[in-house]
């Protein structure tokens, strides 16, 4: 009996994991290395791509350097009115990108006060790469804040304390301790993130039509070319985001594994 | 020397301690859970600050709000990674990312500069028999290996006051036996102040010079081990150091036993008590050596290697510990020299036992 319903689970859990794998296998199985070949090696094609490369790991560097001791405070309750801060974030993250980018141009277009600031430092926060990596940024945000949060909330707070009562300072302990035991939980965010960025379309397409990321290309492209046009750039778009989400994942694997000895 | 006095607000009670520990002296701080005692702990390692009082280790002000004894001492507050006090708690947090070794010798390139030398660090391990464990990672350890690691790494930070906070705690009694004596054998080598924490009264007696009894924020007792249990200041103390009864007694001038049965009759009017250990109790009537009892057994039950048995003396009650299952209903047993109590629960003075007995 035991067996028959562990049989169903398992079968369940692999019609599930097909389904959800569906449209990657419906990609790969209406690609050729040809078509591929062709979308990498055309003259300017490779742009979208060093585009949405560039943008994306910019957009990571500002996460981690803005976002991660946001999570920091936000996971040792170091802010006043803790849920405030987790609504406003939950609401980045509730909002339609489309929405964001519609909001985002009423508040760094050219005729706001921000946009008037970055016109006086002959910098434009619309269809240009300054754009693109703040609409990457305000989408993949509260992933990224809502997983390193977690990830530092896992971490017990006595090893933390015990750590500074072996004579480490709050910098070395955040160092020697924090960062490494949530350092997992910090990567896979950051790999989500990445995901949600390089893959940004939905406030991109109104704020950063210039210049082409993937996303934009595969829009582009569909739109002049035709469905069949656009795909080889969309199996780009999966080669270029999975390897980052891959590699957090193995790397945690390890990290655990190395943990439990 | 390690000289508290502090205050700290608890949600229910305010925590009062007032203690010195001298270097190399082993102080337990014992009551039940939720006294107060990890507070004193945290107010002594900097993570809890007091709302008035001064702290001091080895002339080193480490905590002192200003107001401390009526003075106007500029307040102070050493943080943690400064203090070079050693905590040990039941959980020994070990850090998961790190092997043994980098456990062991984690206080070696902190701060606090711990002077932990490749030989300091075999030897150490090797006392605590974890020298075939530094390669491997703590969640490979059992459980007293992974307190013998914590033991080691505080040993090698080189602290100035070792604090143990109901450290093996979860450990079962034989390995908590060992660990303890292990611990109080270390703490004597390093000859610093060392204070556990704990609501066990064995591991108390086991590892201290001296014993403070704490009860809701105030200590209500310090002596030596022996004396606080035979000599329980009040009836509270006795309560909490394991007496099991608290039986009438009056005067009998005669120099006989004063109570059970007719005897107690004149319990109104005297209101004076005999406290009744489980493990101060002989079967039979010994007049010479203690109180002598009378009563009705209501229960009886194997305990250890002997019985335990509840016994009832009118509207009074106690337990005791026998060699062997006791006979019939009614028993008479001798409670050994006795600590008296007054209607107000303070202990009569000792030559109190003269009129008693």
């Amino acid at each position: 009996m035991r067996s028959i319903s562990s049989g169903f689970s398992l079968l369940g859990a692999a019609v599930i994991w097909v389904a959800l794998l569906g449209p990657v296998i419906t990609l790969i199985g209406r690609m050729s290395p040809g078509d591929l070949w062709a979308a990498l090696t055309g003259p300017g094609n490779l742009d979208p791509l060093l585009t949405s490369v560039e943008s994306g790991g910019v957009t990571l560097g500002v996460l981690i350097c803005v976002c991660t001791p946001l999570a920091w405070m936000l996971a040792r309750g170091r802010l006043p009115f803790p849920r405030v801060w987790e609504a406003g974030i939950l609401c980045a993250l509730l909002l339609p990108p489309l929405v964001i980018g519609l909001l985002l141009v009423f508040m760094v277009g050219p005729y706001t006060w921000i946009g008037s600031i970055l016109s006086w430092l002959h910098q434009s926060a619309t269809n240009t790469f300054l754009a693109l990596v703040i609409a990457e940024v305000y989408e993949s945000a509260p992933y990224y804040v809502l997983g390193a949060q977690a990830a530092f909330a896992s971490v017990d707070t006595s090893l933390e304390q015990q750590a500074g009562l072996l004579g480490d300072r709050p910098s070395r302990v955040f160092r020697r301790i924090t960062l490494p035991l949530a350092a997992p939980g910090l990567a896979m965010s950051l790999a989500v993130a990445w995901a949600r960025a390089i893959g940004a379309f939905g406030a991109v397409v109104i704020i950063a039509y210039h210049p082409f990321g993937i996303p934009m290309q595969i829009f582009t492209t569909l739109q002049e070319t035709g469905l069949y046009t656009a795909l080889p750039y969309a199996l780009v778009l999966l080669v270029v985001a999975l390897p980052l989400p891959l590699a957090a994942y193995v790397w945690s694997a390890r990290a655990e594994r190395r943990r439990r000895g | 020397m390690l000289n508290v006095d502090a205050e700290a607000d608890r949600r229910d009670f305010t925590v009062r301690a007032a203690l010195d520990v001298a270097d190399g002296e082993r102080v337990a701080l014992f009551g039940p859970s939720g006294a107060g005692k990890t507070t004193v702990l945290e107010v002594i390692a900097g993570l809890v600050a007091p709302g008035r009082g001064r702290v001091e280790l080895g002339g080193r002000v480490l905590t002192s709000t200003g107001t401390a004894a009526g003075t106007a001492a500029p307040t102070v507050a050493v943080p943690p990674w400064l203090r070079r006090v050693g905590l040990l708690r039941q959980d020994p947090g070990l850090f998961p990312h790190l092997s043994v070794r980098a456990n062991l010798t984690y206080a070696r390139s902190s701060s606090a500069g711990g002077r932990a030398g490749g030989t300091e660090l075999a030897e150490i391990a090797s006392s605590l028999g974890i020298d075939g464990l530094l390669a491997a990672m703590p969640a490979r350890l059992s459980g007293g290996q992974r307190h013998r690691v914590a033991l080691g790494r505080l040993l090698l930070a080189h602290c100035d006051a070792l604090l143990f906070d109901e450290p093996f705690a979860s450990l079962d009694a034989a390995l908590r036996r060992s660990l303890t004596a292990l611990v109080k054998d270390l703490s004597s080598q390093r000859s610093v102040p060392s204070v556990l924490v704990t609501h066990q009264l064995s591991d108390a007696q086991a590892f201290a010079d001296r014993l403070l009894v704490m009860d809701r924020g105030a200590i209500l007792q310090a002596g030596a081990p022996d004396e606080v249990v035979l000599r329980p200041a009040s009836r509270r103390v006795a309560e909490l150091v394991g007496y099991l009864g608290f039986v009438p007694v009056t005067w009998s001038d005669g120099g006989g036993s004063g109570v059970g049965g007719s005897g107690l009759t004149a319990v109104g009017e005297a209101g004076v008590v005999a406290g009744v250990h489980p493990d101060r109790v002989v079967p039979g009537a010994d007049p010479v050596r203690g109180l002598v009892v009378t009563g009705t057994v209501t229960a009886a039950r194997p305990s250890g290697a002997g019985w335990e048995a509840d016994v009832s003396v009118g509207d009074a009650a106690f337990t005791c510990r026998l060699p062997s299952r006791p006979l019939g209903a009614e028993l008479s047993v001798t409670v050994l020299d006795p600590p008296y109590f007054g209607r107000a629960g303070t202990l009569l003075a000792p030559d109190i036992n003269a009129r008693y007995e």
